[in-house]
């Protein structure tokens, strides 16, 4: 009998998540065939059988983070011989080896009883991570990859029916689903944990007449058009948080608590929370003080759609100052957004509404049809204070509502911006 | 980039070919090119199951490394870069006694002293031990050249190296006195793409690599790294020029490294996917099977038997050096002086010891030998 021990994937990598087991406890194995999926901080890797055999038991549970060197799998390579010793108190009990049965039988029990099969269909990693996630049996999916492997294209086609995919609808909350909690949705939970736990949040809203800014961004739609450069109202806002960043620099930064000291980096290092089909990342634009519209613009699309392929580099997900959130557009009137630690700030942004507004004319003041933005900042108020945030807001709708004066501030060097008002 | 040399057609002819390898040296290429993938792929699986430490997977530039090699004979100095054992397997060197030293076991040329993927033989191929560290044995070659020029024989040496090799102070070094000692050398840089996660784009300012042959006084020649027919031809011609006294030559053979650089590497995470379909088309592998068929040379029938061959001979070659023990404790002590000094005798004594009071020491359960 073979204890498989958790080996060492990468170079030095200390532990690895269980990520789903590809053949079930009393299944028989040949050499080099893929038994589990682990996920370590370099990669996820397919980790084979040692030798020919039947898998007697299985000693982790999908989800566990186990330390390299622990033995996750036992394997009987005598071919069906003694069963593994009953006494083994840490194991779940959803792991419990399958009776010792003869080959033969093994095999017509994994051919004939089709829900526990899923290891017998042919689907790329990534295919089998999206299944599981949008809780789609990998039995209903054609497969278009060689071979019939299916590929992460054809389990998303599935769901949304645009493939030619012959799958039964899945009735509506018929039963209670259970997702398995890890992989990026556990990223994202520890992060907001450590967010919400340490740092001490605080919320400040603040309402910009975005009319002018409407306007202004039309044009440079259109101009960016010209050279492929999608132009949303972001690199606008951006560059607003930028300015306003530069002058108030207390929220841009965050705390080396084993330092004791508050780093204040002197750069505007833009996380901007991205929705991606894994899920919430938050890719970075470094330098944004410096940088032109246009520039952010095509910066921020190559950005975003390369994080949502999955396809940033490791370099391009950290180092934030400050970050920016948007799902406000989507719906919300306001929101209480919390911090990427370990940020000092953060800003949401919402979506545009058209509303009645009081305007100044030198006929006095009228009332007409305004476009109106809500902007929602929280800040750690262990690092600044109220009065810093409100300042912080009221630049960006001084800057917001008059947009001209982000041409300004572009031409601006940085130390001449801090007699900007 | 200087104009690059290519062989093959889209329809697998070569019209160009002046038949430099006869028919029975082709398919000795093809199964080497084929050996190297069964190699390759039996390693991943190793280590992925931890019986072995690390591996270093060739996929997309074996026509590189087998079409140089076919170029040059057994007797001539092999300086590999870690991507390169095709050359070694392509002049006889077995495959299980590159899986000795994957074990690092008793039966290794270097008694696992040496990390995984790190081979080296005498015989049947003068290969030198490929070296982890990036450009170090370009000068190497060139003094292993200048000693063939004074001896006055008429060994070629081959450095092989990655583009991110020619950003080493080495190249600098190799090259600079290559080209002043007009010394009997080929530096193959291997362009791949990347060299881990820096593309080719981070790599250089200058337009490819072949172009800086110019700085140093030799003949700079870009070839289709994906052809091996190519290959053969560019470095069959600086082998020529070599041994006629006309000195080195720096080729640049544009190819595209299929996989991770190693196995701890995830190149999903950087490597465009589009990129390396684009790349796919042209699998050397592929390229060289259409110019067989083409000739007449290939049928599925010698596919089946030469891939089922060398699956074979890596299991069987794994099976063995997996079986075979660890080095002893002496060979900490052994290789290095003819005589120990005594310093050296005091420690192997304590440790053989200590070995006698404590037992045989733990093999690492898997772990990365660091």
């Amino acid at each position: 009998m073979i204890e498989f021990k958790l080996p060492d994937i990468g170079e030095g990598t200390a532990e690895g998540e269980i990520v789903k087991w590809l053949v079930s406890a009393g299944e028989a194995v040949k050499e080099h065939q893929a038994v589990v999926e682990v996920m370590t901080d370099k990669a996820t890797v397919e980790v084979p059988a040692p030798a020919d055999g039947t898998i007697t038991k299985l000693l982790a549970g999908e989800g566990d983070i186990v330390p390299v060197g622990d033995v996750i799998f036992h394997l009987d390579s005598a071919g069906g011989g003694a069963p593994v010793a009953e006494s083994e108190p840490s194991a779940p009990s959803t792991h419990e080896p399958a009776p010792a049965v003869a080959p033969a039988l093994v095999a017509t029990a994994t051919t004939s009883v089709a829900t526990t099969t899923t290891s017998k269909v042919l689907a790329v990693p990534s295919a089998r991570r999206v299944a599981r996630e949008l809780g789609v049996d990998l039995e209903t999916v054609a497969g278009s990859g060689r071979n019939g492997v299916i590929r992460r294209a054809d389990v998303e086609a599935s769901v949304s029916g645009t493939g030619g995919v012959s799958t039964v609808p899945r009735p509506a909350a018929v039963s209670e689903q259970r997702i398995p909690f890890r992989g990026v949705r556990r990223k994202v939970a520890e992060a907001m944990t450590r967010s919400a736990q340490t740092a001490v949040h605080f919320t400040i809203v603040e309402e910009v007449d975005v009319t002018e800014l409407v306007r202004v961004r039309q044009k440079a739609k259109a101009l960016g058009a010209q050279q492929d450069i999608k132009v949303t109202f972001m690199p606008f806002i951006m560059k607003a948080v930028a300015s306003g960043l530069m002058k108030f620099p207390m929220l841009n930064g965050h705390l080396d608590e084993a330092a004791g000291e508050i780093v204040l980096p002197g750069t505007v290092n833009l996380g901007i929370a991205t929705d991606t089909p894994n899920g919430l990342i938050v890719p970075v634009i470094p330098g944004v003080e410096s940088k032109g519209l246009l520039q952010l613009a095509a910066e921020l699309g190559d950005l975003a759609d390369r994080t949502r392929k999955g396809q940033a580099r490791p370099d391009e997900l950290r180092g934030s100052t400050f970050s920016i959130t948007n799902a406000g557009n989507i719906g919300g009137t306001l929101a209480t957004p919390i911090i990427n630690f370990p940020d000092i700030a953060i800003l949401g942004v919402h979506r545009i509404v058209r509303r009645p507004g009081v305007v100044d004319t030198p006929d006095g003041e009228v009332i007409e049809v305004r476009q109106y933005m809500n902007f929602s900042c929280s800040v750690d108020h262990r690092l600044a204070d109220g009065a810093d945030a409100a300042r912080f807001v009221a630049h960006l709708r001084e800057t917001l509502e008059e947009p001209g004066l982000l041409t300004l501030l572009l031409a601006l060097k940085i130390d001449s911006m801090e007699s900007f008002s | 980039m200087t104009e690059m040399l290519t062989m093959f057609k889209a329809d697998g002819s070569a019209p160009d070919f002046n038949g430099a390898l006869d028919e029975k040296a082709l398919i000795h290429c093809y199964r080497t090119m084929l050996m190297v993938r069964a190699f390759d792929d039996i390693c991943m699986k190793l280590q992925r199951s931890g019986r072995i430490g690390f591996s270093i997977p060739n996929k997309g530039v074996e026509a590189t490394q087998v079409g140089a090699a076919s170029a040059l004979r057994a007797t001539d100095f092999l300086f590999p870069s870690y991507r390169d054992f095709g050359m070694a397997l392509h002049h006889g060197a077995k495959p299980v006694d590159m899986m000795h030293n994957m074990f690092g076991n008793a039966s290794d040329s270097a008694r696992g002293r040496q990390m995984s993927v790190h081979f080296s033989f005498t015989d049947p191929v003068r290969f030198f031990s490929i070296s982890s560290p990036i450009g170090t044995h370009l000068p190497h070659a060139v003094g292993a050249a200048y000693a063939a020029q004074a001896l006055g024989k008429d060994d070629v040496s081959l450095a092989s190296f990655g583009d991110g090799g020619t950003s080493s102070a080495g190249f600098h070094s190799a090259l600079n006195l290559a080209g002043v000692w007009k010394a009997p050398v080929i530096f193959l840089c291997q362009n791949n793409g990347w060299a881990i996660s820096l593309p080719a784009s981070g790599q250089t300012a200058s337009d490819g690599y072949a172009i800086k042959a110019k700085a140093y006084g030799m003949p700079g020649v870009t070839v289709d790294g994906n052809d091996l027919l190519a290959v053969n031809q560019a470095v069959s011609d600086a082998a020529k020029r070599a041994r006629g006294g006309e000195g080195p030559t720096l080729i640049e053979a544009y190819t595209y490294r299929m996989g991770g650089h190693s196995t701890s590497d995830d190149p999903t995470k950087y490597v465009p996917a589009e990129e390396l379909e684009e790349w796919a088309k042209k699998d050397p592998v592929l390229r060289m099977q259409r110019f067989l068929d083409k000739s007449g040379l290939w049928d599925e029938t010698l596919e089946e038997k030469l891939l089922t061959e060398c699956a074979d001979e890596v299991a069987q070659a794994a099976k063995v050096a997996e079986a075979t023990p660890g080095p002893t404790l002496e060979t900490i002590f052994s290789d290095v002086y003819e005589t120990l000094p005594l310093h050296l005798r005091r420690q192997g004594e304590q440790a053989f010891e200590l070995a006698e009071r404590k037992g045989g020491a733990d093999a690492g359960g898997g772990a990365f030998p660091l």
